[in-house]
């Protein structure tokens, strides 16, 4: 089953095209790799897909529904991590959670319980009611993507999720994402750490607006003739 | 309605972590209310004036007298030439300049009529004319005097008609009467169109609105949601500074009050919906602080609190039709002062009532979950 699929995506700023006609499809509960160099229009087709932004032409279905005509469907079955940390700093960890899941409907009784699950997965149980402005970034990421995931989307969006974090919590981050995705959640994320790409299932590269590569991490590699995903991106971004 | 109470108890939830905001919502009334009806009066307390006494002469003196005896008045004594005068009134020494005369006595005596010069320092025209009122009082009290002291009839005839006043909803004719109600609608409008302008445009700027923004709420949930909690800080503003009224200066509304809260309630859903509109049209908090700020001196200077409205070209005046501030700010006076009742009131509150529609459908449509 198809989570996403795009069809001849495009966005345009006056003149200038973010988006050029992408085509790509992700399965349900794959992990999706979308890589690209600064600018190249990662953010903008993400934004599209999440039901932010209307695109200038061309479609994409996401969870089932179309983005043109169902951005409201859309957003019940999507949660979204943007590239700026988005909670409120001023509200306590257990409000924030409280606070994105009754506007996703989510039930009292049950909210109280899965703010509670997803605490204790995070070893953060003992710190739910400290203000979100106190805890370390790296933290930080891993409570919005929590939240973002509180009520089980079909997708989770992530907007280059671990910037700025350290090796040690990206490790614990990832661990989170592939505890989601076998639990049926598409993972669609964004990122500039080639390591971290090594671990989706497939990945694809973006430049200029267009979609450049795409397939298995091992795929690339062999059909750049190079061994690290690192070097794949180098090699392409040089080309 | 649980994601709406949701977002209100965020909305009290920041407000009340943040001490900044509160200090201000709780210290600004009354600093407002100390200082500000003490700097914005009319009544002048002391005037500097000098003379030149060309007469020399008993009944000269005597006024001159008068002067020194008014509490209005502090005499810099006597001079001899115009050109010190025109020095002394340069250097900001005095405000008034009292020429009398050669022949004044002789001139009064014989009842054949005499001219006094009075000159003002006109650099504030308010403090020069009311001063000029004061001075023409005390010449007119004095004449009054010789005439009643030597039965000179006609002078007091020819001289002086005498006028009482009598001034309505405000006896003593005290501008606080008149600055105090105008500060509550300055609070009222403060709460209403900035904090909420900035409070929404905050959450632009730090992108916390592109989170809620992926999520379902609806833009009237969210709207709602913010205007709710302002809207009760907005109310429990202006209570409170309706008792510091009662506290500081003892003015008691004359009118109805539930009709007065009802009225507050529509204008403030104005600046509400203002605050909106502004924060949906301003990218970051400092274009909505300007556009604010603009807008505010604009609504201050032509709601009649400072000058009265009459007294503004037609041109002002038409556009005063567009200013919620000067509805309201009659409302106030009204209300306070005069003790008028809902029935006096209706135009003015279907005024407010039809400007709070058309503002909060501005925001509506112009706030935007997501762009084109």
């Amino acid at each position: 089953m198809q989570s996403i699929v795009a069809k001849d995506l495009t966005k345009q700023f006056g003149d200038f095209t973010a988006v050029n006609h992408i085509n790509f499809s992700v399965e349900k509960g794959e992990i999706f790799g979308f890589l690209g160099a600064n600018g190249a229009g990662k953010t903008t087709a993400i934004k599209m897909m999440s039901g932010l932004l209307l695109p200038t032409s061309g479609d994409a279905i996401v969870g089932g529904y179309s983005i043109r005509t169902d951005s409201k469907q859309i957003k019940r079955h999507i949660g979204y991590m943007s590239q700026r940390f988005s909670l409120y700093n001023d509200l306590t960890i257990f409000e924030n959670m409280q606070l994105f899941g009754t506007v996703y409907g989510i039930p009292a009784k049950e909210l109280k319980d899965r703010i509670h699950q997803s605490l204790s997965k995070l070893k953060m149980d003992d710190q739910a009611n400290s203000l979100v402005a106190s805890i370390p970034l790296g933290w930080k990421q891993k409570l919005a993507f929590a939240t973002a995931i509180l009520h089980r989307p079909e997708i989770v969006f992530l907007d280059e999720p671990t910037s700025g974090v350290d090796p040690i919590v990206r490790r614990e981050f990832w661990k989170l994402i592939y505890q989601a995705a076998a639990s049926g959640i598409t993972i669609f994320v964004t990122t500039h750490y080639m390591d971290e790409a090594e671990y989706c299932h497939r990945i694809s590269i973006m430049a200029e607006g267009s979609l450049k590569l795409i397939g298995t991490p091992s795929e690339l590699k062999q059909q750049m003739g190079v061994d690290t995903i690192d070097d794949v991106f180098v090699k392409f971004v040089k080309r | 309605m649980r994601v709406i109470l949701m977002l209100i108890k965020k909305e009290f939830l920041q407000v009340f972590r943040s001490p900044l905001l509160l200090s201000i919502l709780i210290v600004a009334p009354m600093v407002q209310f100390i200082l500000f009806p003490f700097t914005a009066d009319y009544e002048i307390k002391v005037l500097d004036i000098a003379f030149i006494d060309n007469d020399n002469s008993t009944l000269s003196h005597n006024l001159i007298n008068e002067f020194s005896a008014s509490k209005h008045f502090r005499s810099k004594g006597i001079i001899d030439s115009k050109s010190y005068a025109d020095k002394l009134m340069k250097a900001d020494k005095i405000d008034f300049l009292v020429e009398i005369p050669l022949d004044f006595e002789k001139h009064l005596i014989c009842q054949d009529g005499t001219t006094i010069a009075i000159t003002a320092n006109a650099i504030n025209t308010v403090k020069a004319g009311i001063g000029c009122g004061y001075v023409q009082t005390v010449i007119g009290d004095y004449l009054k005097e010789i005439s009643e002291n030597t039965g000179l009839t006609t002078l007091s005839n020819t001289a002086q008609l005498f006028t009482t006043n009598i001034y309505w909803y405000n006896e003593q004719m005290n501008y606080r009467n008149l600055i105090v109600p105008g500060i509550l609608v300055i609070l009222v409008t403060l709460i209403g169109a900035y904090v909420t302008a900035l409070n929404l445009v905050r959450e632009k700027e730090i992108g916390t609105i592109e989170q809620i923004n992926v999520t379902p709420i609806k833009k009237w949930q969210f709207l709602l949601g913010k205007m709710i909690p302002f809207w009760i800080l907005g109310m429990a503003e202006f209570i409170l500074g309706l008792i510091l009224m009662k506290i500081i200066f003892g003015i008691n509304v004359q009118g109805s009050i539930p009709a007065l809260l009802c009225i507050t309630a529509i204008y403030l859903l104005v600046m509400l919906g203002l605050g909106f509109f502004i924060s949906a049209v301003s990218e970051n908090q400092l274009q909505a602080m300007f556009i604010v700020f603009f807008l505010f001196i604009v609504f201050v200077l032509l709601s009649g609190l400072f000058t009265p409205t009459e007294g503004m070209p037609e041109w002002a005046e038409k556009i005063n039709y567009l200013n919620p501030m000067s509805f309201y700010m009659e409302v106030i006076k009204k209300m306070v002062l005069k003790g008028c009742q809902w029935a006096d009131l209706k135009y003015q509150t279907i005024v407010l009532s039809v400007m709070a529609v058309i503002l909060n459908s501005a925001a509506m449509l112009s706030y935007k979950d997501s762009s084109k």
